[in-house]
């Protein structure tokens, strides 16, 4: 060490050169038409047999579905006697209502969309800066969330327990917006007004007992604001179309990664009694098809429940998709897991970090980043899957769309529907992808 | 039982606390044999070098001292805490020994001031604040403190290593094991990394270190041991074990090293 250094004294001091700013390599648009598609005497020539073989192709269906489409019309018959060639959208524009909110009734559809607003008001203060407790939020979002949904899409009295319990989601959300509008205007926190009040009761719990009175508070409120409003009562049998695909998606996607992440944790764990039953769980229902799972959850499931719990047809479905999901899902993760290096748990364990603190603090999260591209590749699977869910006789999107060429109206539209909702499906699940990407670049912390 | 006890301290037996005592340890990597009777103690505030050809268990060794690795025979008490194999005595054990790694192991998901304040929030429960606090006090005495917000995937390896130190050091251990921490960095690193731990070893942090730098050992170190094979070969004063050793395979390996980094 030390005696490497030159003995020279006097030795000129070195300075680093300035960076310069890189080369620009491309020169506009005609410059990148001219680099990478004209190219050359071969290059042009791709290009063009490329084009000429897109025009062929994609020429009839733009014909068909744009150029000679009838958009308006009552029937069927009206439509191929104005265009004969053309697609006949109007049976699809028609039915679209039906393909978004199933045989849900027209007038009470509004409670969909407010329900799945709420959805969207829930989880957009995850994306503030300024709020603290966001893992709370995230978390009562999957706890409460669900129930106050749920009272929306399926109605009822307003009494018993599934109406309090909705009030109280309602009113956790009251308060995270109170407390946004509080601190971006410079105030305190809404329980911090009343912490000194119970400070003299338990000093050391004050705030998180102020936090739970002005729930409750705000909660007493909203149930009995709500007493007086009726929410006709849909039975589940009725919905359908999109709306059902999302409802029973979210819970696999949502779930998934819990049960997945446990999954491939008992997997690798030490315990024998735990690593035997993953394993089981996870080869099992990776080896039946998903078909034979939801067969099985409609015929079976009522078999493993006791007689007083009346258990649906669509919770039945749902838990049948999220053990499928789950399953699927703990093994992306266990592949995660794999990535990590052994050093990180050796890191872990010196600091002095326990099991789980090393898992759910420095192990899942490096490998959750790691598996997003697969976690997202598998919640898109997965929301394109539940359109199998119409096989045994749920209105989803796919029976709608099925449904349409039975409508005596419509008699034989079979595959304008098809399109119509594999363009929703694309406009979802494109989504999906490109927000994982955006997650990506988000979450990438090294060079 | 073949019980060669190696007291390095023979000398000065009734100076100090023993901080570690190694007693008959075995250990075998399925049929392999990695560690033969290995005994030794290490009283406080004192500085062990350990260095010996790659697979001759020096790493093994010192990853034994603080749970990493189980072993199947003898015993190890640190503080008079002897070390059994269950959770909660790797804990307590945890509590008082940091450790360094040859790869540095930051994580590489949190900033520098992270990696060094996750231990005392969740373990010792300190308050953020205060726990930023000391990681700066801490980052500063390693020379990173400009790198705070910085992710270990944006800094260069000797300043990772520094950052690992003050990591360990966030937990206020009483000993500090190092396993290589120069052997993944270049010459101009390796430096700044070791003013580092010399100026631990003076603030009589009690340390044990698996180290090729004999330099380092030389001018720091009260004790070398010497292993090969999994035995402990030699053992002594760095003068006696860099200048004259007492055993053929000890100054053949010594050559080696000192051949190659001068």
């Amino acid at each position: 060490m030390g005696k490497l250094t030159n003995p020279k004294a006097e030795l000129l001091e070195f300075v680093p050169r300035p960076s310069r700013p890189p080369v620009v390599v491309t020169y506009g648009f005609t410059g990148w038409l001219k680099k990478h598609l004209f190219g050359g005497f071969w290059n042009t020539l791709q290009t063009i047999a490329v084009f000429s073989l897109l025009y062929l192709l994609l020429k009839p269906f733009i014909e068909w579905s744009v150029i000679d489409a009838v958009w308006v019309a009552s029937t069927r018959r009206e439509c191929l006697e104005i265009s004969p060639d053309g697609a006949c959208w109007a049976g699809v524009i028609t039915w679209f209502n039906n393909l978004i909110y199933g045989r849900y009734p027209d007038e009470l559809q509004w409670r969909i969309n407010l329900g799945f607003g709420l959805g969207l008001v829930w989880l957009m203060p995850l994306v503030l800066k300024k709020l603290k407790n966001k893992i709370g939020i995230a978390i009562m979002a999957v706890v409460l969330y669900p129930f106050l949904a749920n009272y929306l899409f399926i109605g009822g009295e307003p009494n018993g327990l599934h109406y309090i319990i909705a009030c109280v989601a309602l009113a956790y959300l009251m308060m995270i917006y109170i407390n946004i509008i509080l601190i971006y205007t410079g105030c305190q926190l809404l329980e911090q007004y009343l912490e000194p009040l119970l400070e003299r009761i338990s000093p050391k719990k004050a705030a998180l007992l102020s936090h739970v009175a002005c729930w409750f508070v705000l909660s007493l409120l909203i149930v009995s604001i709500f007493q007086g409003v009726q929410l006709q009562h849909v039975p589940i049998d009725m919905w359908g179309g999109l709306f059902l695909t999302v409802v029973i998606s979210s819970f696999a996607i949502v779930m998934a990664l819990p049960i997945g992440v446990f999954l491939a944790l008992g997997r690798r764990s030490n315990m024998p009694v735990i690593k035997w039953f993953s394993i089981a769980i996870i080869e099992l229902v990776r080896s039946v098809p998903m078909i034979t799972v939801l067969f099985m959850s409609v015929t079976m499931m009522p078999l493993f429940f006791p007689n007083t719990m009346d258990l649906n047809k669509l919770s039945q479905v749902i838990i049948a998709v999220c053990i499928f999901a789950g399953a699927y899902m703990a093994e992306t993760v266990r592949g995660g897991l794999q990535a990590i290096s052994p050093g990180q748990f050796d890191a872990a364990k010196s600091v002095g970090l326990g099991y789980w603190q090393t898992m759910f603090l420095i192990i899942l999260p490096q490998a959750l980043k790691l598996m997003i591209p697969n976690i997202v590749t598998s919640f898109i699977s997965m929301f394109k899957d539940t359109t199998l869910v119409s096989i045994i006789g749920l209105f989803d999107i796919m029976l709608m769309a099925r449904n349409i060429s039975i409508d005596k109206d419509w008699y034989g539209l079979h595959s304008e529907p098809l399109v119509a909702i594999s363009f929703i499906f694309f406009i979802v699940c494109y989504g999906m992808s490109q927000y994982s990407q955006s997650l990506e670049k988000k979450l990438k912390t090294s060079r | 039982m073949n019980n060669k006890i190696t007291d390095i301290s023979s000398q000065e037996k009734n100076s100090g606390t023993i901080a570690i005592k190694v007693d008959g340890l075995n250990k075998w990597f399925d049929k392999f044999h990695v560690l033969k009777d290995i005994s030794m103690s290490v009283l406080e505030k004192k500085i062990i070098v350990i260095c010996g050809p790659s697979g001759s268990g020096k790493s093994t060794l010192i990853r034994c001292l603080n749970h990493l690795e189980l072993f199947q025979e003898g015993s190890v008490s640190i503080f008079g805490q002897e070390l059994l194999n269950d959770k909660k005595s790797a804990t307590l054990i945890r509590e008082n020994v940091g450790m360094l790694f040859q790869n540095f192991n930051l994580f590489p998901h949190l900033t520098i001031l992270k990696n060094c304040t996750l231990g005392p929030i969740w373990l010792k429960k300190i308050p953020e604040s205060k726990a930023v606090e000391q990681a700066m006090v801490l980052l500063d005495r390693v020379g990173v403190s400009k790198l705070v917000s910085k992710y270990p995937g944006q800094i260069s390896g000797g300043q990772q290593q520094r950052v690992a130190i003050a990591r360990a050091l966030a937990m206020e251990p009483r000993i500090m094991l190092f396993d290589e921490p120069t052997s993944a960095l270049d010459p101009e690193m390796i430096k700044k990394v070791l003013d580092v731990m010399i100026d631990l070893a003076e603030s009589g942090m009690t340390m044990i270190c698996v180290t090729h730098e004999m330099q380092f050992a030389h001018q720091v170190a009260d004790q070398i041991i010497f292993m090969s094979d999994g035995e402990i070969v030699e053992t002594g004063p760095p003068e006696q074990v860099l200048k004259n050793p007492k055993w053929d395979r000890t100054s053949h390996f010594l050559q080696h090293i000192l051949s190659h980094t001068s």
